[in-house]
């Protein structure tokens, strides 16, 4: 049986019959009582600058707080390197956490494999960049750089869902999933500011650790938020 | 759509006789009782005006009522799951002599081999004629993930029609 005989067979199958009058006029009838006029959400490009524009910011306050010992440790490729890989994830993923808060919006990736392409592409740029592969104090200093990145990017994350509060998640688990990986980028953005610890693994598995725990962080919100309803 | 965000009480009312007939025919190839089906439509409708204000003008409409549908049978299923409601209304409906939607030559029936994401692709691709871009919007993924689907759903109809013809002629 080929394609076009599967299209005949199911385009001559029993159609279910439409909905009957009277629940059209139900229905009518319900959205009559609360019309009103709405604003339409602000421009997809609004939404996503106002997002990225939290986690530079978030990054920065606390760079500013805990000084910025990191980027000044940094020579000139690695700055560049580090920045523009991270500056660039953080925009695709406002634009891909904006569209799963508007239903009906183009997708480029899973909000899984946005996570994935995220993670992948840093630890291919901090790899690339720093080759201390000494581990001295590697469980402390790690845990202190997974507890301040993640203070960090917990208030992004809250920041960029107030911005999108009037947005509607068709999926909360991929929306948390996706406001996840953009405040972990503010963590992970935060510490490379800041942190001068250059050994590679410290870096892969603590700052990078960041990103996978809010990431995590954030789905299990949505999940919590979906059994809620 | 513009009238209807506007407040315009007729838009939304062509929009609703228009748009319904669809959605209803979406819940209904899933299975369901003309009853359940027809709840299903009022939720999306409720759901729909509440978030009304999400539709971005210029967009493929079709593809945001669709998301919206979809989210809201989900959300059926998940909350029907929890509390084992599905089972007891179907046993109520069939007490009431409601006509089940799967026979033989039902929508329902032909799809009935393929799993819940690949009957979506198909329906709104094969049945309502939208894009691929529409149903990728609608369903949440890529242009990719939708052709992959649609492929799996032909491989599995297939070989589904394929057996039943063989059967068929073997009867005869």
């Amino acid at each position: 049986m080929n394609d076009r005989e599967i299209n005949e067979r199911l385009n001559g199958a029993k159609m279910p019959q439409g909905p009957n009058a009277e629940v059209l006029g139900r229905i009518g009838a319900s959205l009559a009582e609360s019309m009103r006029p709405v604003h339409p959400l602000p421009s997809r490009q609004l939404l996503a600058g106002g997002v990225e524009s939290i986690c530079a910011v978030v990054a920065l306050i606390g760079a500013t707080g805990l000084g910025f010992f990191g980027i000044a440790k940094m020579n000139a490729l690695e700055r560049l390197a580090v920045f523009l890989a991270l500056g660039i994830l953080v925009l695709v993923a406002a634009r891909e956490l904006v569209s799963t808060m508007i239903p009906g919006s183009r997708r480029r990736f899973s909000s899984g494999g946005l996570v994935a392409v995220t993670g992948l592409c840093l630890a291919t740029v901090l790899a690339a960049c720093f080759h201390d592969y000494q581990t001295t104090h590697f469980i402390h200093a790690g845990l202190v750089c997974l507890g301040i990145g993640l203070l960090h990017a917990i208030p992004a994350g809250l920041l960029s869902w107030l911005v999108l509060r009037r947005g509607f998640a068709v999926d909360a688990v991929s929306a948390g999933l996706a406001v996840g990986t953009l405040a972990g980028l503010a963590g992970v953005g935060m510490l490379e500011l800041h942190c001068p610890n250059f050994q590679a693994a410290h870096l892969l598995v603590w700052h990078l650790g960041v990103l996978l725990a809010s990431a995590g962080l954030g789905a299990l919100c949505g999940s919590w938020a979906s059994s809620r309803k | 759509m513009a009238l209807y965000q506007e407040g315009d009480l007729d838009a939304a009312t062509t929009l609703i006789h228009f748009i319904s007939p669809k959605l209803y025919r979406f819940f209904a190839a899933q299975a369901v009782s003309r009853l359940e089906a027809e709840d299903l439509l009022q939720e999306t409708w409720l759901r729909i005006h509440k978030v009304r204000h999400t539709y971005r003008p210029g967009e493929p409409a079709i593809a945001w009522f669709y998301a919206i549908a979809r989210h809201v049978r989900v959300d059926h299923y998940r909350k029907a799951m929890r509390t084992t409601i599905r089972e007891q209304e179907l046993e109520e409906t069939s007490a009431a002599g409601e006509a089940p939607a799967g026979r033989r030559d039902d929508l329902a029936a032909l799809l009935a081999p393929l799993s819940q994401a690949e009957r979506d692709v198909v329906e709104m691709l094969k049945i309502e004629g939208l894009t691929l871009d529409e149903v990728a919007r609608a369903t949440s993924s890529t242009v990719g993930s939708v052709k992959q689907k649609a492929h799996r759903a032909y491989k599995k109809l297939r070989k589904a029609f394929g057996s039943s013809k063989k059967r068929t002629e073997a009867r005869r």
